[in-house]
């Protein structure tokens, strides 16, 4: 088992609010992950710790054995690190296509000018994630949430990370969306790719995980298969008060 | 987004430019020096909309770019006899170093505050002009007497056109490409931008230079053909409105919009020049884009666009 | 010595009463009104016109200035900020070009040049070798009043107090019972009658002119900008830094130089600290 992602003694306050204490935890590749813990848990903001969105007040954050707290989010992004967003914020004004393409683009100013866009292999990506090649020319505006989120993903996969943070993937799906996008997750599981899930949607998470990591109030609670963390006294508690 | 560039796209060029060239056989020497100011205009919305209209950044100093190149050129060639083929590089030069200088502030901050802070400078540019070596720059009365590159409304008019011309083109054919693409999806999402991998830090920093390279060039020009500069002429408030006006009333983030609304705006002036003799007319020209913004932020070109596709029904 | 505190003392009550309109739109509406400038003008010429054109007593002319204030903040509330939904750009944006409307709107009707105002207070004071007209020292007198009536009218008042918790949450004040677009129409009402008012005592101070809102506007976001909280006691303590500045650099150093500093002052403030010198927050 190759460790991939690291967390090390990671701190983060936010003027007198500790959002992140002490965290520790390791990811191996091709390892399934779920980060579950009650509001305000801090989960979000570990995505944020691990993309460079926030700066780590202290701690150790590495991708391959590689320390990422010094690096810009775009410079982590091409080491093999992506997210998404809990509420997907496409680009408004550029049709579907133009938004994956995005995620292709050389990160060179000269690059971008003399090269065409990359549209078959963004039109792949679409249709991997189960977009239809009637909507690459919509708006994102003109999507359903379900949609969204499947561009949400295009656009993280575009990028091709080894390493997927997935904020919230669920919220806001039908039932028949929350089993389109799971078994799109499965089949990229199985190709490889690692995952970091958060969702309140415990049911769904759970076929989708190796593991859990519980947190609560920015700190570690536990980690181990779903149902011993769940069973856990201390996990028990942060979510249901007893 | 980023169409590729067809033959249909050049032959429009073409007769547009083509049109234009015909102009000075068809109007006055008066309409013609109307026409001028639209093409400078033009240029500086031009200028404006590749920092303001793509990035979002919204500048509220521009004057202030557009001036250091105008002064930078009218200080070097009429005080040191710098001959015009150096002053005007070297001011497009300083210009982009100032335009780097603007870009500080965007590192850490955007929006509103932004548009304060570039509004600061071009007040700070304002002060400073009339009171630091008032005897390069002439203070309050500014320089008059700048050495004019051409003669005559005619070959003003042609200078005018190439330059246009040739800003328009080739900022029409960077924005065509994943460059502009990116520039403008900056506009909307930065962090979504940053986190497809790519360095938003060097993309606004490009876009500034370009912008502040255009504003230099622009300005450059400008004085020349004017002779003379003044400090209240420039770094105005009035002046701002008129850029920003004629970016947004066309389309901003667009070409074809900050060049439309330069054009309207200077036909609009001129035509109510007769009924309105003062600055009234301003009053008109402001109610209209005020309520042009207010219906459609982005102006005649998406009111445009979107009359056609009701008219076709094509989603396009 | 005793000068530059006497004249900073006064300057710096005057812009306090530019600032403190702005402050408020700038901490309830999270807006940036770059039209506010305009009140003041409107509120200036307004009042010129009540007493010195229709010879009409000052009082009247007062608040005939006020009316004018209020009837522009509505309209602009009503009319701009709450079509753009507060976008603070678009709204930046709208109220420059409404700016420049409202500047060729005066000279339309009152032309171009520049026109003296007659002091409301008539009179000078001798003190310490500095010599001080009634009129600015009514103007530090009045914005004093109005600053602490100002306090104690959002401290103490149900709608005052319900200003005060729209500028910290507007959720939180709207699930408690109030209506956040009702309280913002109050708001603008409000900071365009200070602003008339402010405008008044500005003109006094100066003249009138179509182009006399820039000067106020910028001080009143330097304010904003420096001070940072859009607080009233924070207003009163950066128009008292921003006023003692630009009277010692003007005294001390040139006089082209007074408007330098506050510039300089707004730049690095905004780049160094963008939050202000005490950080952001309610009213």
């Amino acid at each position: 088992m190759t460790v991939i992602l690291e967390l090390e003694h990671v701190v983060k306050r936010f003027g007198g609010l500790v959002a992140t204490n002490d965290m520790s935890f390791e990811v191996a590749k091709g390892e399934s992950v779920g980060l579950i813990g009650p509001n305000g848990a801090g989960k979000t903001t570990i995505f944020s710790l691990i993309m460079g969105e926030h700066k780590a007040d202290s701690g150790s954050i590495r991708l391959h054995g590689e320390e990422l707290t010094k690096l810009a989010t775009h410079k982590r992004i091409r080491r093999g690190v992506a997210r998404t967003y809990q509420v997907p914020r496409p680009f408004a004004d550029m049709d579907v296509l133009a938004n994956i393409e995005v995620g292709l683009m050389p990160d060179s100013i000269m690059a971008m000018i003399f090269t065409a866009p990359a549209d078959e292999e963004a039109r792949a990506i679409a249709r991997s994630v189960g977009l239809n090649d009637a909507d690459l020319h919509r708006d994102p505006a003109e999507l359903s949430m379900g949609d969204l989120r499947k561009l949400e993903l295009a656009r993280t996969l575009a990028t091709k990370p080894e390493v997927m943070l997935l904020d919230e993937v669920f919220a806001g799906l039908t039932a028949g969306e929350i089993e389109q996008i799971s078994g799109l997750l499965n089949e990229k599981r199985q190709e490889g790719m690692t995952y970091v899930i958060v969702s309140h949607d415990l049911r769904s998470l759970e076929p989708l995980i190796d593991r859990a990591i519980a947190m609560t109030q920015g700190t570690f609670v536990c980690q181990g298969d779903y149902a011993t963390v769940m069973s856990d006294e201390a996990v028990r508690m942060a979510y249901l008060g007893h | 987004m980023s169409t590729q560039i067809t033959w249909k796209h050049l032959a429009l060029w073409a007769l547009f430019l083509g049109g234009m060239a015909l102009l000075p056989m068809l109007v006055g020497k008066g309409t013609l020096r109307t026409i001028i100011f639209a093409n400078y205009l033009a240029i500086f919305a031009m200028s404006w909309d590749v920092l303001s209209g793509r990035t979002g950044y919204i500048s509220f100093g521009h004057p202030f770019l557009i001036g250091i190149g105008a002064y930078t050129t009218a200080i070097l060639s009429y005080r040191f006899d710098v001959p015009v083929g150096i002053s005007i590089p070297v001011a497009v030069i300083v210009t982009m170093a100032a335009g780097t200088l603007f870009f500080l502030p965007a590192l850490r901050i955007k929006g509103t505050y932004f548009a304060l802070v570039t509004l600061a400078f071009m007040e700070l540019m304002y002060q400073l002009v009339q009171v630091i070596r008032p005897d390069l720059t002439g203070g309050t009365r500014g320089i008059s007497g700048v050495q004019t590159l051409t003669r005559g409304a005619v070959n003003g008019y042609y200078l005018s056109l190439a330059l246009m011309g040739v800003i328009a083109i080739s900022l029409w054919a960077m924005m065509k490409t994943r460059l502009g693409t990116a520039l403008s999806a900056i506009g909307m999402n930065e962090e979504a931008v940053e986190g497809s991998g790519l360095n938003t830090t060097k993309l606004k920093l490009f876009a500034f230079m370009v912008g502040a390279g255009v504003a230099g060039i622009g300005g450059a020009f400008y004085v020349h053909y004017l002779g003379s500069i003044a400090p209240r002429a420039l770094f105005d408030i009035n002046f701002l409105f008129t850029i920003i006006v004629a970016a947004l009333i066309g389309g901003a983030s667009t070409i074809i919009g900050p060049m439309a609304g330069a054009f309207f705006l200077t036909f609009l002036l001129e035509y109510l020049r007769p009924f309105l003799p003062g600055a009234e007319r301003y009053f008109i020209y402001g109610s209209i884009a005020l309520i042009l913004y207010m219906y459609e932020p982005k102006g005649l070109y998406e009111i445009l666009r979107k009359a056609r596709e009701r008219l076709t029904g094509a989603n396009a | 010595m005793s000068q530059i505190l006497i004249q900073g003392l006064l300057l710096s009550g005057l812009y306090a009463l530019i600032a403190i309109g702005f402050t408020l739109i700038f901490s309830v509406g999270r807006v940036l009104n770059l039209a506010y400038g305009a009140y003041l003008m409107l509120g200036g010429y307004a009042y010129f016109w009540v007493v010195q054109t229709m010879h009409m007593p000052k009082l009247l002319g007062i608040l005939v200035a006020i009316g004018v204030g209020v009837l522009a903040g509505l309209l602009k509330h009503r009319l701009i900020v709450k079509p753009l939904k507060s976008d603070p750009v678009a709204v930046e944006i709208a109220t420059l070009i409404l700016a420049v409307v409202i500047q060729a709107g005066v000279v339309l009707v009152f032309n171009d040049s520049a026109k003296i105002m007659h002091p409301i207070v008539n009179g000078v004071w001798r003190v310490g070798g500095a010599t001080v007209t009634y009129n600015i020292l009514t103007a530090t007198i009045a914005s004093w009043v109005i600053l602490i009536g100002l306090y104690y009218f959002v401290r103490k008042t149900h709608v005052g107090r319900a200003i005060s918790a729209v500028s910290m949450d507007v959720k939180g004040a709207a699930i408690s019972g109030i209506n956040p677009d009702r309280i913002n129409m109050i708001t603008w009402g409000l900071s365009g009658a200070l602003g008339a008012i402010a405008g008044v005592f500005f003109a006094s101070y100066t003249q009138l002119s179509p182009s006399m809102w820039v000067a106020p506007l910028i001080i009143a976001v330097a304010v904003v900008i420096v001070g940072g909280i859009g607080s009233i006691i924070g207003t009163l303590i950066v128009a008292h830094i921003i006023g003692f500045m630009e009277i010692i650099s003007t005294t001390l150093v040139a006089a082209e130089l007074r408007g330098v500093f506050t510039m300089l002052l707004i730049i690095v403030v905004l780049v160094m600290m963008p939050k202000g010198l005490f950080g952001r927050g309610e009213l």
